[in-house]
């Protein structure tokens, strides 16, 4: 129960969403896009890496080979 | 006491989804998924001693350990496919959360078919 990660990737969320704001504020509507794919992709690799261990233990109980 | 260790995770999961809910869309999704494969994580432990009693049971019953087997892997992809389904239907992807669902089942049955032709066979075989 490493729930750590749940913390982390609401950081990354609030993080560039404020972010997003800013930058729409300063008239940079791109780099605003830019940034929130950026946050989302971070957070989608931390996530990935999570899903893998339990695809692999699943497979493992489960005897899914 | 480890459900007050799983409702926290789910409520903590749920009151940070709903705030960024609003802010970040995508990055909720992802925390729904980060706190589902966290208390599916923990659970899977608690199978995992349930599932090695059942094969003792078959042990000793002398069930063939192909039938048991059988109905493990249709648990874990029950198990799964219900997951995964479940996400994408809270994304709001409602089509390819009953996609995942077909296949599912679609693959249930190909497990479910060699046991379904041996009860066929062992019923013709009593017929006169």
């Amino acid at each position: 129960m490493n729930i750590e990660l749940i913390f982390q990737i609401a950081g990354i969320g609030i993080l560039t969403s404020i972010f997003h704001t800013l930058l729409k504020q300063a008239g940079k509507e791109e780099y605003a896009f830019i940034a929130t794919l950026a946050g989302v992709a971070i957070a989608l690799i931390m996530v990935i890496q999570l899903l893998g261990k339990l695809f692999s233990e699943v497979k493992g109980v489960f005897f899914l080979y | 006491m480890e459900i007050l260790q799983v409702v926290g995770v789910g409520l903590i999961g749920t009151v940070l989804a709903v705030f960024v809910k609003e802010r970040n869309k995508e990055v909720a999704v992802l925390i729904s998924l980060t706190t589902g494969i966290i208390i599916f994580i923990f659970t899977l432990s608690k199978v995992g001693s349930i599932i090695n009693v059942l094969n003792e049971l078959a042990s000793k019953a002398n069930i063939n350990i192909v039938y048991l087997t059988t109905v493990l892997k249709i648990m874990g992809i029950a198990y799964i496919a219900e997951f995964g389904s479940q996400i994408c239907r809270d994304a709001g992807e409602g089509s390819t959360a009953t996609k995942v669902e077909f296949a599912a089942k679609l693959l249930v049955m190909v497990l479910a078919l060699p046991i379904i032709v041996a009860i066929l066979e062992s019923v013709l075989s009593l017929l006169p």
